[in-house]
């Protein structure tokens, strides 16, 4: 303020600066512009490269086990010795698990998920949608390594006392924390893709005489399908990379179930597996790089799944643009 | 009817929407409320004196007069029970009686060689003596009650012999005669059985009430002080009291357990008192008082996290998370200004997206791997640093876990500052840069801030990525960025399955995981009280 009071108080200089920039100037700011631009880009580019640097390390550090070990039997085989003088590397029931434990979460989580996402977008007020939220919110902020603590301090006895199991750690466990886990995930993006719908349809429908049902059923879900099935694999794939949880839950027996839909037995995943074995290998050795090779497969699996719910999540954006 | 059925269908699925939600708080509450629960009663509880000792040998803090004037208060009702188990091991331990006996044969030979005692003599007493002693270690080995009473009273004959008088053999004949006394209720044959309870008896009351004074001190800090709290103390003195037996019926059936007092065991003897005694007197044994331990956050702990706090794994938890924010605060802030400032939507911008999203669904284990084998064996070796894992890897691999989040806040952040600050600046005749940093990002910092907080809670919570880029389970306090640290996280995995001890002191296990829940549920609900408190100034522009 003073300085602008001393400038007006000054008299006006004839010779003020043109508007016109000098060339120098020009170049400046054009130099000034493009090099922060730059800078900017410099920066945000940074993401990418680390997506790079992670495929690249991964892949480098687990491709050798691909050369050096049939590929077909890491596919096939359920017979895993590593540290075996003659060591056999199959990975099936491994791999097999950690589907096993994420498909019964989201059995369990996904009415559930979508219930409740339809309760908060169509049933609710506002306000009370205000109060449920940070429920959610908080279910989702919970450390995985803390709902791995209740899995087996809490729950595994529970199970163990109150419906006779053998062990308390074991399928049903990880998948119950599992689907609580995935829940939060499953419940914002679906509910998102709903309420995206427009108040046409609904109107619509509720003109013709269908209840509140059969609306949401037959008009708002169908609408918001690619929302939901985007919810539904971003959801797994919070449950396929859950790393703790299913370690200490699960029980780490490396089967295959039998008969295939006992819960109760012991399952082992490709997530737990990493994390349990890596502590006692050596850099290079066979073991090593199988580990490696079982995260390529996990990075594989969740960059497929990435995409996919990408592909659902811009069709679902482009449904709800066009209303 | 139709419509009827219409309606019920339409009103059932409503109260399963709201059965959904219900269940959601229900599942929040059920999984918190036990393990906030037992995690405050490790600070919170009943402690004893055992427990104010520990803290004044270990922590040096609490009143020392006060403690002094309690424990000869407790050792009053201590002592009985150490005198009494005493004096029952003896009578049961026939090698110590055995000892006993030699020792005083011998120290009577050496009287004899005192009152120069020679010839005939001496060696009359001397193969009397040895007669006494050898029949009564005969009979502390045995069991058979008619030959020990017959072998007694033979001893006992001696007993007013005028050689013997006044001399040390004296201790020959009290040994002999509480004895006598002694073996009236115990049952001879049980006595190897009798031996091993004991021992089992005395390992529970080392437990419950520390070691016996007259003992050397433990090496180990955990075995030095008996039963810390009121919960521990109870469930030591149900294992005092009760014997837990498996039993079988019949081969081929279940095991079933059988609880039986203890007492029994040891019926008829002067130990089955001691029970009642324990049972009635634990109030003064151990003086409970109560205690409010908030030390417990900045208190080192002992091996197995036995004793003490979780300060190193807090300490810990905060370096890794600064460390984490300096890398990611700054990439995370200008990608998201480049992602929110530039409209134009094209390959470039839309790779970055994609990366963006690619790297918010990699796998936390995927992580640590990357850690690993990128920033352990690669980048470090690189600039000449220890290939090893340590606080600096950790908190890389964390920032790159952490910078979607971070970038998705802040871009978030960002695009919600109204376009009439920005137009009113540029109108002003401010460049692009000097709107950026002095309009939109003060006015997208609450948001943004957002953002960090749920970075951060998010990088406290993670465990996965840090198994194998810096994280123990128990080692020092780290001197440098490139030691390994022990976090909340790590320790709430290691206490609850790595741990063997740790199972032994459930409260500081739900302690250490109840303190990072609660730490991570602070800075959330910072965040989300935040948040509601943007939108609401949104709301009223």
């Amino acid at each position: 303020m003073k300085n602008n009071n001393a400038q007006i108080n000054k008299e006006p200089k004839t010779s003020s600066r043109s508007l016109a920039l000098t060339a120098l100037e020009d170049f400046n700011g054009f130099a000034i512009y493009h090099s922060g631009r730059f800078v900017l880009f410099a920066v945000s580019f940074n993401t990418v490269l680390i997506v790079l640097l992670i495929f690249y390390f991964v892949i480098q550090q687990g491709l050798p086990f691909f050369k050096n070990f049939d590929t077909i039997e890491f596919f096939t085989s359920k017979q895993w010795y590593p540290e075996a003088d003659n060591p056999k590397f199959g990975a099936l029931s491994i791999i097999f698990g950690s589907l096993y434990v994420t498909i019964s979460a989201l059995l369990l989580a996904v009415p559930a998920a979508i219930l409740a996402a339809v309760f908060l977008s169509e049933i609710v007020s506002h306000k009370i949608r205000n109060y449920v939220k940070p429920v959610i919110e908080l279910l989702a902020a919970i450390p995985s390594v803390a709902y791995g603590f209740f899995a087996v301090l809490v729950l595994a006895p529970f199970l163990q006392t109150h419906f006779g199991l053998s062990t308390g750690t074991n399928a049903l466990n990880a998948s119950l924390i599992l689907s609580i886990m995935a829940l939060p995930t499953i419940i914002s993006v679906a509910e998102d893709s709903i309420t995206a719908i427009g108040r046409d349809l609904r109107e619509a429908s509720y003109g013709l005489g269908a209840t509140r049902f059969e609306t949401i059923f037959k008009v708002v879900i169908p609408a918001a399908h690619s929302g939901i099935i985007a919810a539904i694999v971003l959801g797994m794939m919070r449950a396929i990379g859950e790393t703790m949880v299913v370690w200490m839950a699960s029980g780490n027996a490396n089967q295959i179930p039998s008969p295939w839909w006992d819960l109760t037995q012991s399952v082992r995943t490709m997530t737990a597996t990493i994390a349990g074995d890596m502590g006692e290998t050596s850099k290079g050795s066979p073991h090593y790089q199988s580990l490696f090779a079982i995260g390529i497969v996990l990075l594989a699996m969740t960059f497929l799944l990435n995409i996919i719910s990408e592909y659902f999540l811009a069709s679902a954006g482009k449904n709800s643009r066009k209303k | 009817m139709r419509f009827f059925i219409r309606h019920i269908t339409d009103k059932i699925f409503t109260i399963l929407t709201v059965l959904s939600v219900i269940m959601l708080v229900a599942i929040l509450a059920v999984i918190l409320v036990p393990m906030l629960r037992k995690g405050l009663s490790a600070i919170v509880f009943n402690g004893t004196i055992e427990f104010r000792k520990m803290q004044l040998d270990l922590f040096s803090r609490g009143d020392i007069d006060e403690l002094k004037n309690e424990d000869i208060r407790s050792r009053l009702y201590r002592n009985k029970i150490y005198e009494t188990i005493e004096s029952f091991k003896q009578n049961i331990d026939s090698e110590t009686l055995s000892d006993k006996a030699g020792v005083i044969y011998r120290n009577f030979g050496k009287e004899l060689q005192r009152k120069n005692i020679k010839g005939a003599e001496y060696q009359k007493l001397r193969s009397l003596s040895r007669e006494l002693r050898d029949k009564l270690q005969a009979v502390f080995k045995s069991s058979d009650k008619k030959f020990i009473q017959e072998n007694i009273s033979d001893v006992l004959k001696f007993k007013n012999d005028i050689a013997f008088k006044d001399t040390s053999i004296d201790g020959l004949f009290v040994l002999a005669e509480d004895f006598a006394s002694d073996i009236e209720h115990i049952d001879l044959s049980r006595r190897q059985q009798y031996a091993a309870s004991l021992k089992e008896l005395e390992n529970i009351i080392t437990k419950l009430l520390g070691p016996n004074p007259s003992l050397p001190v433990p090496a180990l800090k955990m075995d030095r002080y008996g039963a810390t709290r009121r919960d521990i103390a109870e469930k030591l003195l149900n294992r005092l009291l009760w014997l837990e037996q498996w039993q079988q019926d019949s081969p081929g059936k279940p095991m079933k357990r059988v609880i039986t007092p203890r007492a029994e065991l040891f019926a008829g003897t002067e130990i089955e008192p001691l029970f009642n005694y324990i049972r009635e007197n634990l109030d003064e044994i151990l003086v409970f008082k109560p205690a409010f331990y908030w030390q417990y956050f900045i208190d080192d702990s002992t091996p197995g996290h036995y004793f003490g706090g979780v300060w190193p794994e807090i300490l810990g938890t905060v370096f890794l998370t600064l460390a984490a924010m300096i890398f990611v605060f700054p990439i995370g802030i200008i990608s998201a200004a480049y992602l929110a400032q530039c409209q134009s939507d094209n390959l470039i911008i839309k790779i970055i997206r994609m990366a963006i999203n690619t790297l918010a669904g990699v796998p936390s284990i995927v992580f640590g791997l990357f850690g690993l084998a990128f920033f352990v064996l690669y980048l470090m070796p690189l600039f000449g640093g220890p290939s090893k894992p340590c606080i600096l890897t950790a908190a890389l691999t964390l920032a790159v876990l952490t910078l979607p989040v971070m970038i998705r806040a802040s871009e978030e952040a960002i695009r919600s500052v109204p376009q009439s600050y920005v137009e009113a600046s540029l109108g002003l005749g401010a460049g692009k840069l000097t709107t950026f940093i002095s309009v939109i990002l003060p006015a997208a910092m609450p948001g943004i801030l957002t953002g960090i907080i749920l970075s951060v809670s998010r990088v406290a919570g993670e465990t996965a990525p840090i198994l194998f880029t810096g994280a123990i389970a128990f080692g020092p306090t780290p001197k440098s960025i490139f030691d390994p640290t022990r976090t909340l996280s790590y320790g709430s995995y290691d206490i609850a399955i790595g741990d063997k001890l740790a199972a032994l002191v459930p409260h500081n296990q739900y302690g250490m995981v109840a303190t990072l829940i609660m730490l991570v549920f602070c800075l959330n609900i910072a965040a989300i009280i935040m948040r509601a408190k943007i939108s609401r100034k949104l709301k009223g522009h």
